[in-house]
């Protein structure tokens, strides 16, 4: 049985698809093809460098340098806005937390487990309405745009580029 | 011997390959989560340490509790040969006397939200060391962050041609909320100047005049020298104090060190 793309899928796929119990699915994982798991090291990639950024602002944050203005500033408006912060949290920190979860679960995604490539596209929706939302703070409330703030949607767009991709190519 | 044989064997009785693949499936992403977030945990906490270890503010690595005694060994030694940099405006807007112990230098930006929350901390400072502490002002405005900052910079400069610099820089900083989103500030400015009572005709030809213009130019060369990039950035007897420390209970302890220090 060969059709586009079939050379991509590993053995266990066609198997599965001719009908055969794909093998572990006791533990929920399928193997799964060569484009979704480049998407999905694509999709760990990119949530190691928003996690890097995201720990960068929080330590920043702590340290408490976010309040000093530099010479390259904007963060200094945005990161000691009263928006920084939710409920004591820095907001870096939960966007940390949240690039972690991206991370752990597009690593558990590659590795087959297919509950987490499902929570990996509600994740990464929800980041992205989080990023509208300070990008909408960032232009018309604060009036003033952090690089980091806006590294961070952008990654957070890729993110959702790749977990539609993902989606799309879990059919083939 | 018994009881690890017997656990060895144990996978021996199934299929070799799909067992060392369901382990890989199952560890290998554990793994490199719990690899990532040992980094991630681990670099956090590298870069949050508190600023005090480092040897080049001696000073600081003395919380309020085991504030050591004067002379005791370590209280001066060790002290880094501070950057003295290049001279900047001269003469320099000082407070407090020549000869105090503690001279506290600062290169400020009018229109910074933290310089303007610095500024109280300052004032209570020299309230509260008095003849001890000599604090001097330098002009570092960024400019094209804060757009106000050159004309307050200025403004402050244009007072202190006419000797008060202070009130000046006092008014500005007390009112920088109700400034920083002026489209214009110069008329609010002037209103400052004739509140302390300057010569207006005189405070307008400076405030665009070329004395005023090389007073910051010559601040902001001395900053670079410093290596500042930054605003509020503090120095105190030739050290750079760590941003975090410029809150009122830190930098009173940072004085009070340095007083026994310089005992």
């Amino acid at each position: 049985m060969w059709r586009p793309g079939a050379a991509f899928l590993s053995k266990r796929v066609i198997e599965y698809q001719s009908g055969a119990r794909p093998p572990h699915s006791k533990d929920g994982t399928l193997a799964i093809g060569n484009r979704q798991l480049a998407i999905y090291v694509t999709a760990a990639i990119l949530s190691l460098i928003g996690l890097a950024d995201a720990l960068y602002l929080t330590v920043q944050h702590v340290t408490g340098q976010t309040l000093q203005c530099t010479i390259i500033s904007g963060c200094s408006e945005v990161l000691s806005s009263r928006y920084a912060e939710m409920a004591g949290v820095p907001l870096a920190a939960i966007g940390a937390a949240a690039y972690f979860s991206v991370f752990s679960l597009a690593t558990l995604a590659a590795f087959g487990y297919r509950i987490a490539g499902t929570l990996l596209t509600l994740l990464v929706a929800a980041m992205f309405l989080v990023s509208l939302w300070l990008i909408y703070l960032q232009a018309f409330v604060i009036r003033q745009f952090c690089q980091y703030c806006l590294l961070s949607a952008a990654i957070t767009v890729g993110l959702l580029v790749t977990a539609l991709m993902a989606r799309r190519f879990r059919s083939v | 011997m018994a009881a690890t044989s017997s656990a060895h064997s144990r996978p021996l009785s199934q299929p070799q390959f799909e067992d060392l693949s369901l382990d890989m499936k199952t560890f290998a992403p554990l793994l490199i989560i719990l690899a990532v977030l040992g980094i991630a945990v681990g670099s956090v906490w590298y870069l949050t340490r508190p600023p005090e270890v480092t040897p080049t503010t001696p000073a600081a690595s003395q919380s309020p509790q085991q504030a050591r005694p004067a002379n005791s060994p370590g209280a001066t030694p060790a002290r880094a040969a501070a950057n003295q940099g290049v001279p900047g405006a001269e003469p320099p807007h000082t407070l407090g006397p020549a000869n105090a112990p503690v001279h506290i230098e600062e290169f400020g930006d009018f229109q910074c939200p933290p310089c303007g929350v610095f500024h109280p901390i300052l004032e209570q400072m020299e309230a509260e060391f008095g003849n001890n502490l000599r604090v001097t002002y330098r002009q570092f405005p960024l400019v094209p962050a804060h757009r106000h900052a050159l004309v307050a910079a200025s403004a402050s400069e244009a007072a202190g041609l006419q000797g008060k610099f202070w009130q000046m820089h006092k008014l500005i900083f007390d009112n920088q909320l109700k400034w920083k989103d002026e489209f214009d500030v110069r008329p609010v400015f002037e209103g400052y100047a004739k509140q302390i009572g300057l010569d207006i005709a005189r405070y307008n030809r400076d405030l665009t005049g070329d004395v005023v213009a090389q007073r910051i130019f010559q601040d902001g060369k001395r900053a670079h020298s410093l290596g500042v990039g930054g605003t509020p950035t503090v120095f105190m007897n030739g050290r750079e104090v760590p941003f975090q420390s410029l809150a009122a209970e830190k930098l009173r302890v940072l004085i009070q060190n340095e007083l026994r220090a310089g005992k």
